[in-house]
């Protein structure tokens, strides 16, 4: 009963409340929306029965797990979000005494209630522009309305993200419950172990290997069993190392920087390489995932110039299927930056507040958390290309050679998905002007 | 000086070019003559702070992600300096603060007297003629607060610079040479101190 009396107090209006609110719920909105165009794509495909389906479904079934983690991620890290918000305050309740028990209980009450109130709002935007992605043709003829889930499935996916939002909260809250003075303070930098670093080198070698015995396997299932395990302990390791070469990388920038935006944008990766990880992995893999397919879709191509139309049509609704696959990624990750950055502002505006009363101009601070974005996304982007790419060593200077036009089509769709996440972050630049313009009076 | 919410950071503000005030004006000498803030826009507001102005907040408003000496370059490194002389330039206000050795530690490895010595030093790396204090010593046990308030006019009036310090600290006031009281927006006393 105290976790719920204090959850309707913080929930009550305040000067911030309205932010408070709305930033989570406008994340889970969009999650579940996706989640939903998702698997009604995959729900279309499933609807088929004549013998070039069962391709479509394992193809939807490879799609739609590669889009569920990101969106699993960016659900978490809007529920992280709403738990972060209120470090603050629930760090103070630690100081005072509160037992973890109540900590936690408040941060799951309040980060459930608005994950479900997000996710009705992802229903009605799903039904919104649901005919829109019906448009999207497949086998030479538009998918329609059958990308609709029903009443039950959009039930289990609602739930579904009330629990990832309740999970999700209790693990962004381990720091607040066991060192509250650590939060307050943010006195301790993180640090990554190394061991990663092996760890990644030692799978992506066997990886290689791995697909270098493929020619002398003759049956078709032991292939694919191995390009499954190659392709999933790449994913694997690329989210291990993933923070590990942030961080390097912050380190190298925030020792050359020369002007304030590019220290600024260094420091601020350092102080989480795993955030700045979390922000932009689903980019890692797509952008993985994009130059297999790519690589694939390219010798394919090229093997089947002279097939029948139904072949043609099944590497066209491939091509198709990627692209929508990167386009949805970077959606994701664009919805990710713009929600985090607005409410990174909103919790550090004293900080920010400080730079303007220092005469930093606001512009300088644009770009200073814009940089903060966009450079783990290019290091992410192509740091797993040339992962991709050299696990499919041979193969991709083979593509290249063949169909370099399909290599530059999905490389031009990651240089897309980079500006849109720069549009998302500058959609966030008339939150820092408010803050600047209404600064508590304390400040 | 004053009472919570009598205008003491409203006025601070307002002669800081923070806040434009509803009527009146704040004019600044200079050595090119009278500059009057308050008909600057905001750019220009802006420009004025980071060049003329020092700031010494209650809480810092530091940036903990920074370690003391870019905090203490970053002012300096707004105007154009290059990153290793304007740390060079830290390094010697740290120093003279009694913070050497202390450059590499961030924010929160500090303690709230370091820390608040980190902000004077920030306030003083671009040669401001004019610092502006808002409760500097708010947060501070009262040796550390006397070591503080030292450290702020050694480095401020003690070099023929200005110091406006906002404070409800008796103590505090004793150490300026120009009290002005104030209570419900308007002055109610002034008086010279020493």
């Amino acid at each position: 009963m105290t976790a719920l009396r204090l959850a309707w107090l913080f929930g009550r209006r305040s000067a911030s409340a309205r932010s408070t609110v709305v930033l989570p719920v406008v994340a889970f909105t969009v999650v579940t929306a996706l989640l939903l165009i998702v698997a009604g794509g995959a729900q279309a495909f499933f609807s088929w029965t004549d013998h070039d389906a069962g391709i479509y479904q394992t193809l939807a079934v490879i799609a739609l797990s590669l889009l569920v983690v990101p969106l699993i991620g960016l659900g978490g890290s809007a529920a992280r979000l709403s738990a972060r918000r209120r470090d603050d305050r629930l760090a103070s309740l630690r100081l005072l005494g509160a037992t973890p028990r109540l900590v936690t209980a408040l941060t799951v009450i309040e980060s459930t209630l608005l994950a479900a109130a997000g996710a009705i709002a992802g229903v009605v935007l799903n039904l919104v522009v649901s005919p829109v992605v019906g448009l999207i043709p497949f086998r030479g003829q538009p998918l329609g309305m059958s990308v609709l889930l029903g009443p039950g499935w959009t039930a289990i996916v609602i739930a579904g993200i009330a629990l990832l939002a309740a999970v999700s909260a209790v693990i962004g809250l381990r720091g607040v419950i066991l060192s509250p003075l650590g939060v307050r303070t943010r006195e301790r930098a993180p640090r990554i172990h190394w061991i990663r670093v092996v760890i990644t080198v030692g799978v992506i070698g066997a990886v290689v290997l791995i697909f270098s015995a493929l020619p002398v396997i003759g049956a078709v299932n032991g292939i694919v069993a191995l390009l499954a395990v190659g392709f999933g302990g790449s994913i694997a390791v690329l989210n291990l190392v993933g923070p590990w070469v942030l961080r390097l990388v912050a380190s190298g920038q925030a020792r050359r920087a020369r002007t304030p935006r590019r220290l600024l944008a260094a420091r601020s990766i350092l102080e989480s390489p795993k955030a700045a990880w979390r922000q932009v992995s689903g980019v890692a893999m797509t952008s993985f995932t994009a130059v297999f397919a790519g690589v694939g879709v390219s010798l394919m191509d090229a093997a089947g110039s002279s097939a029948d139309r139904e072949a043609q049509l099944l590497l066209a609704d491939i091509r198709t299927g990627v692209l929508i696959t990167i386009v949805a990624s970077f959606l994701m990750v664009a919805c990710s930056a713009g929600v985090n950055q607005a409410a990174a502002i909103l919790d550090r505006r004293d900080l920010y507040i400080g730079l303007d009363r220092i005469g930093m101009p606001v512009s300088e601070m644009n770009a200073a958390r814009s940089r903060a974005v966009l450079s783990p996304l290019r290091v992410t982007a192509i740091g797993s290309a040339v992962t991709g790419a050299v696990v499919l060593f041979p193969l991709t200077g083979m593509s290249l050679l063949i169909s370099p036009l399909t290599l530059v089509t999905f490389a031009a769709c990651l240089a897309g998905g980079v500006l849109l996440v720069w549009a998302a972050l500058r959609a966030t630049q008339p939150v820092l002007a408010r803050v600047l313009a209404e600064p508590s009076p304390s400040l | 000086m004053g009472a919570s919410g009598s205008g003491k950071t409203t006025l601070l503000h307002c002669l800081a070019g923070i806040l434009a005030p509803d009527s009146g004006s704040v004019v600044l000498t200079t050595s090119r003559g009278p500059l009057e803030v308050t008909g600057l826009d905001e750019g220009g507001r802006s420009r004025l702070r980071r060049e003329a102005f020092g700031f010494v907040f209650q809480q810092g408003l530091l940036l903990p992600e920074l370690t003391a000496v870019e905090n203490v370059a970053l002012p300096l490194m707004l105007t154009g300096i290059d990153r290793r002389a304007a740390e060079q330039t830290a390094a010697m206000w740290l120093a003279a603060l009694g913070l050497a050795g202390l450059e590499a530690r961030r924010i929160g490895q500090l303690s709230g007297g370091q820390a608040q010595r980190v902000a004077i030093a920030r306030a003083q790396t671009t040669g401001a003629a004019v610092v502006f204090a808002d409760e500097p010593t708010g947060a501070l046990d009262s040796q550390t607060s006397a070591e503080v308030v030292d450290a702020l006019i050694r480095s401020t009036t003690d070099r023929g610079r200005s110091l406006v310090v906002v404070t409800h600290d008796e103590t505090v006031a004793t150490r300026c040479s120009r009290i002005v009281r104030l209570a419900d927006g308007s002055i109610v006393d002034e008086v010279s101190a020493r």
